[in-house]
């Protein structure tokens, strides 16, 4: 799956732009670059990229502001960089909006793994919503609510069901736990993390074949939980 | 007018109550007016009714009173009875009384002169008293407006001392207490004997004043109460005084002392606000430091540690290749090293925010197991928790980092393909959660030092690192309230604990479909 796609990348220090956009370029994407948050505005809006790569830490602004500014408009797709132990900071940025992060240092097969699902992720919100879902030896058919684990059919309980199809339905994006908690149980349960925290469990027993290595449910610690396949 | 120096003025103020003259004048302030009385009445004798002349020894009585105290009121109520039955009521020159008259002018004169004797002796000891409490409290408050100026311990002391050196003749001593000792303020003003020093203590320790003889001085060690303990020890050396007077002032030494203690007490908290002050001065210094250390090493890193990865992926040859990945490697170590030199700082300074929340324990363990990725692929992972174990208390960003660190050394000090095993059991109210590799161990005589700052197990060691992994996980396990420590099973092990606590009621929903 080899498409080409635009993508911008706004970052500041220019040896990070060039090893990020000969990685990309090699997949056969095309780069535009910006070193500060006003040109980056300026190019979202006039080149329509489909996919952002924002350093949260630009010497003009904040990149939140970034991240809120261009949510006004657009459905774009925005990976953040961002430094480790700046955990509050990146759920700032994804409760502002953005899909997903990757914490400085990151390797090459990292990055272009999540740019991968999601520019994935846009093209299948924009084709028609997908019937059935598979990944390991799990498939959901999400028409007739039914799940099934190497051909046996799995039973979910209500709540482990709407939390299942919330994490499928943002598949490739980081979910914060506010942003979890308040489509699973309502917006007046969004401090309930331990509760939460048991139902991905019960996922994991139900649906991974090592739950405490998880493949698919993925914990993003202290931040929420990715669903990746 | 003379104008007196305030310390002149304390001393006047400060001298002893008007002294009770001796027996001899007493006697003769008894004698006199009664002879006089008896004398002046005694020519008048025919001309005057005996109960007029009464009247004058009454006034005699009333005069005495007010000179020469309580007991010679009484002993002139008496007499002059005596003297007018003697002198002025017939039969003449002798005690006895012919009249019926007569006898009640001498009963009533006796009881008026008791009770005007008495009467007057109490208002004069009252004048006295409100006197000599005038007199305290002006010199009180020339003390504590003295000590409002202070702003250091020495200056407290000196205006003390000075203050009862003048006043009283007294020396004082201010002692602080400190690191479980008394010490003087003014080293050269301190006390000479065990036995003052042993009375000081028990003034401390009991937090009640202490009254000492020590041959042939008096001394009196008084406790300056602060809000919390008894901040320290005010001992007056009252040297060869009179006993009975110091006594009787002690109300006032009291007072004195709780002067002194909120002079101290002010100044204490006037050295404790600076010293906040200075320390968030201190921690918004570092922090600053920290945040652009942080930024300015990690750009780099980043920088180099991506090329490094971008020149992997393409077709090398393989001694390039080789030394391209071990550069992505170094890089990737410097930057662990970095993160954990950040992470003491913070731990150290204490400003790191904990945000403890109830999770299952699995769920990190899985976590810190993927985030170690490479460093991790050649030893594969053992993970033994029992299914029942308890949602456990702790903050899942910092136990990633215990576990992390953990794990990382294991595999950094066992041989590759060797099995890491990270398991967890319930013993008491604590979580035991262990990390073993099948390494050589730890140095066995050095099993309770690993958990040092700085310290590695083995100091020449050629195994990257800067033995700060341990001092992390020790942090974070006691912040906590946890223990970890170190043993040598069948390889290094780490066991550290976790308080399982009340976890919260979960209601899980129905399995309806």
């Amino acid at each position: 799956m080899n498409e080409n796609a635009t993508i911008l990348l706004v970052e500041d220090e220019a040896q990070i732009r060039r090893f990020v956009r000969t990685a990309l370029e090699a997949e056969g994407h095309h780069v535009l670059e910006s070193g500060t948050l006003t040109h980056g505005l300026e190019q979202a809006r006039q080149s329509k990229p489909q996919l952002t790569i924002l350093d949260l830490g630009l010497p003009d602004g904040d990149g939140i502001d970034f991240i809120r500014e261009l949510r006004t408009q657009s459905e774009l797709p925005v990976l953040v960089l961002s430094a480790r132990s700046a955990e509050a900071e990146k759920i700032r940025a994804l409760d502002a909006g953005a899909d997903d992060y990757l914490t400085k240092p990151f390797s090459i097969g990292e990055l272009l793994a999540r740019v991968r699902a999601l520019l994935r992720r846009n093209r299948t919100d924009s084709a028609a919503a997908e019937t059935s879902l598979r990944f390991g030896t799990v498939e959901v058919d999400l028409v007739r609510r039914q799940i099934t684990r190497s051909s046996h059919i799995v039973h979910l309980t209500p709540i482990e069901y709407r939390l299942l199809c919330a994490m499928l339905a943002n598949a490739g994006r980081v979910m914060t736990y506010r942003n979890l908690l308040r489509a699973v149980w309502g917006s007046a349960h969004i401090e309930s993390t331990h509760y939460l925290r048991i139902y991905v469990s019960h996922l994991r027993q139900k649906l991974e074949d090592d739950p405490a290595q998880p493949k698919y449910f993925l914990t993003e610690t202290g931040i929420g939980y990715r669903f990746q396949y | 007018m003379n104008e007196t120096s305030p310390q002149g003025r304390f001393a006047a103020m400060f001298a002893a109550p008007q002294q009770t003259p001796s027996v001899a004048r007493r006697i003769a302030w008894v004698v006199i007016p009664c002879v006089l009385v008896t004398l002046l009445a005694w020519p008048l004798r025919d001309m005057l009714d005996p109960a007029n002349t009464a009247m004058l020894y009454l006034l005699a009585v009333a005069l005495i009173a007010m000179r020469a105290g309580r007991y010679a009121a009484f002993i002139a109520a008496f007499s002059s009875t005596a003297l007018l039955d003697f002198f002025f009521i017939h039969p003449r020159f002798t005690l006895t009384v012919g009249d019926m008259q007569h006898m009640v002018t001498l009963i009533v004169m006796l009881a008026v002169a008791l009770i005007i004797g008495n009467l007057t002796v109490s208002l004069q000891q009252q004048i006295t008293a409100a006197i000599e409490r005038e007199r305290q409290s002006q010199a009180l408050y020339q003390l504590a407006s003295q000590l409002a100026g202070t702003t250091s311990l020495e200056q407290v002391a000196t205006a003390t001392r000075q203050f009862l050196q003048q006043a009283q003749g007294a020396r004082s001593i201010l002692l602080m207490h400190r690191n479980n000792a008394l010490h003087p303020v003014e080293p050269e003003h301190h006390l000479r004997s065990g036995l003052q020093s042993a009375a000081a203590f028990a003034a401390l320790r009991e937090a009640q004043k202490r009254p000492l003889f020590d041959e042939p001085r008096y001394w009196l060690f008084l406790p300056l109460h602060g809000s919390t303990y008894v901040r320290g020890v005010l001992a007056i050396d009252f040297g060869e005084a009179n006993i009975a007077s110091v006594n009787v002032q002690q109300t006032l030494y009291e007072a004195i002392a709780a002067l002194v203690a909120i002079a101290v007490e002010r100044l204490h908290f006037v050295e404790v606000a600076q010293r906040a002050q200075l320390q968030m001065t201190d921690e918004r210094l570092r922090s600053g430091i920290l945040a652009a250390l942080s930024h300015d090493i990690r750009s780099p890193l980043t920088v180099l540690y991506g090329m490094a990865d971008t020149l992997a992926q393409t077709a090398l040859p393989p001694p390039a290749l080789d030394t391209i990945t071990a550069m992505r490697e170094q890089a990737l170590h410097l930057n662990n090293m970095v993160s954990n030199i950040l992470d003491m700082a913070k731990l150290r300074a204490g400003n790191v925010r904990m945000n403890p929340e109830w999770q299952p324990l699995e769920e990190v363990v899985g976590a810190s197991i993927k985030l170690l990725g490479g460093a991790l692929a050649l030893h594969p992972v053992k993970v033994l928790l029992p299914p029942d174990l308890p949602l456990l208390k702790f903050d899942a960003v910092l136990m990633e980092r215990v576990l992390c660190n953990l794990l990382e050394n294991a595999a950094k000090y066992s041989p590759p393909g060797s099995t890491v095993t990270l398991a967890a059991q319930i013993e008491g109210d604590m979580a035991l959660i262990s990390v073993c590799d099948a390494g050589s161990g730890f140095p066995p005589d050095r099993l309770d030092k690993v958990f040092d700052l700085f310290e590695r197990g083995d100091a020449e060691s050629s195994i990257p690192g800067v033995g700060l992994g341990l001092a992390i996980c020790r942090s974070i396990v006691e912040a906590h309230g946890g223990t970890i420590g170190a043993e040598n099973r069948n390889g290094a092990c780490v066991t550290f604990t976790l308080p399982l606590g009340e976890p919260p009621r979960i209601e899980l929903d129905e399995r309806d479909e």
